[in-house]
């Protein structure tokens, strides 16, 4: 690759007065880039609220076939009560964004397992006679 | 056996560096003790100065004279430099272009973009404050140089150490060291260097204008940005494309949330050892016999210059655009616009913060200060395209 300007005074302010110009117009066009950038939220947004859309299709699918949307342990329905509570909370905890809680169960759920698992730790120690 | 004692002692005295001692090696050492106080009294980038200042001061101690026939006395550090061993690997880090790309994944990892996302207008700022790296080359040439050093030289001006290194390496490797502590000086002396400019281009009500709170920018924005400027730098810019990529890809670490020990390791640990690798090669390039010549003076000066253009000409950007916008802006963000992150949006938030105690520009001085980055890559790569080394 061999030098575009002269090594010359004149070839300086050339290439200062092109290289000056020019980046501002990258510059420019790199800030007319990040001027779309909110368009990316606005299509966030539609993604979101098509989202739901979906779910309660599949809510109303699901509760014609005789499923629960919101799974319980087995045990027992999660009460509405706390439902509400859980949905409050990540509302705030999302500071108002769009979302979609996708599962809400009790956690007492996995306490079988990690008895389960206890149990078999413990017996693996016991001495042998 | 009396009359051998002195014989034996000069030639003691002949393997160590103590008679190749020189008055420049005293001025170097001194100017390496000035860059340690400032760092530790002052706060001026001790990141950077001091260990510069330290190997400024080492490189300076003369060791016994070369083996070569008539060779110079040169110091430890530069033996090591010179002959292998972990010195001679980290100048070559440098010389190589590995460290400036690090460099750049490490400062990518720890930025938050938001603000120039946040504020598209005030990128403006970013190409407005680089007047300095033009007046420099054209002073550069006049002075004799040829335009690849001038080019080299005016990079100076950009405020941008890795990408200074990067440029001189292609354009003028002779003059690397110059040239790096020249650029790394001047950005640790930013806060002495620009406000007399800031407060001279701007009157008091001007300096007083309170900005607007910024609007929120999503994760999401954020996670688009690095990989649409990768594309783009990539696109239009090749010859600086791996300075870039890099920062955008320490951007993208940091900002997916999913990668933190990456992006920890490359604000961290990895940031730390290139600093402290960096700091070494470029102190080392400071002996008296290379660096105090009329050359290296000229190359200061013209720095200095392209700093005081720089600032001056972002803060006169930032005026012009204050006559075309409703919602005014206050002028001391343009000076930020130099890049230097973020010591000059720091520079510009105290000088705003001086004159109205209840203004807080860090936020919107940032815009400018990292669309700065890019206008620094912009234009050296544009230079080396120009210079037709653009490969």
């Amino acid at each position: 690759m061999t030098a575009i300007v002269p090594d010359t005074l004149q070839g300086a302010l050339i290439v200062s007065v092109i290289d000056f110009f020019l980046s501002f117009v990258i510059i420019s066009g790199i800030g007319v880039v990040l001027a779309l950038f909110p368009l990316l939220n606005r299509l966030a947004h539609f993604r979101m609220r098509a989202r739901p859309a979906a779910a309660t299709t599949r809510a109303k699918r699901a509760a014609s076939s005789g499923k629960a949307v919101i799974s319980d342990n087995g045990e027992g329905m999660v009460e509405q009560d706390d439902i509400a509570a859980i949905a409050a909370a990540v509302l705030v905890v999302m500071d108002g964004a769009p979302h979609r809680i996708l599962h809400i169960e009790p956690t007492q759920r996995s306490a079988g397992w990690v008895a389960e698992g206890r149990v078999a730790h413990h017996g693996s120690h016991i001495p042998k006679s | 056996m009396l009359d051998q004692i002195p014989i034996f002692l000069q030639a003691l005295l002949d393997q160590t560096g103590a008679i190749h001692f020189s008055f420049g090696n005293l001025i170097m050492i001194i100017i390496g003790s000035i860059m340690i106080y400032l760092a530790i009294a002052k706060h001026y980038e001790p990141l950077l100065l001091v260990g510069i200042g330290f190997s400024c001061i080492v490189a300076n101690v003369p060791g016994p004279p070369d083996d070569v026939p008539g060779g110079q006395a040169i110091s430890a550090l530069l033996y090591a430099v010179k002959d292998g061993g972990l010195f001679h690997y980290a100048y070559m880090g440098v010389e190589k272009l590995i460290i400036p790309p690090l460099i750049f994944l490490g400062v990518g990892a720890m930025t938050d973009f938001g603000p120039m996302i946040a504020n598209p207008r005030l990128v403006i700022l970013g190409a407005g404050a680089h007047l300095g790296i033009f007046v420099a080359l054209i002073l550069a040439k006049m002075l004799g140089f040829t335009l690849s050093e001038a080019g080299a030289i005016g990079l100076i001006g950009g405020a941008d150490g890795p990408m200074a290194i990067f440029v001189a390496v292609k354009l003028a490797p002779h003059l690397l060291g110059p040239i790096s502590v020249a650029a790394y000086s001047y950005m640790a002396l930013m806060p002495m260097i620009q406000p007399p400019v800031m407060r001279l281009l701007t009157t008091k009500a001007e300096r007083q204008i309170p900005m607007a709170q910024s609007r929120k920018v999503t994760k999401l924005e954020k996670i688009a940005f690095p990989v649409v400027i990768a594309i783009i730098v990539n696109l239009f810019f090749p010859p600086v494309a791996p300075l870039i990529t890099m920062l955008m890809l320490g951007n993208l670490l940091k900002e997916v949330g999913v990668t933190d020990r990456l992006s920890k390791t490359a604000a961290g640990g990895l940031m730390n050892v290139i600093i402290i690798i960096l700091t070494v090669a470029i102190g080392s390039t400071m002996a008296a016999d290379k660096f105090l010549t009329f050359q290296t003076l000229e190359i200061v000066v013209l720095g200095l210059i392209a700093f005081l253009f720089g600032t001056g000409s972002g803060v006169v950007t930032a005026k012009i655009m204050n006559l075309f916008l409703k919602t005014k802006i206050n002028p001391l963000i343009g000076s930020a616009g130099i890049a230097s992150v973020p010591i000059a949006a720091r520079v510009s938030h105290i000088v705003a913060h001086q004159e109205n105690p209840h203004n807080f520009l860090i936020y919107h001085a940032m815009g400018p200060n990292l669309a700065g980055v890019f206008g620094t890559a912009i234009s050296g790569g544009i230079l080396l395209a120009l210079l037709g080394v653009g490969n």
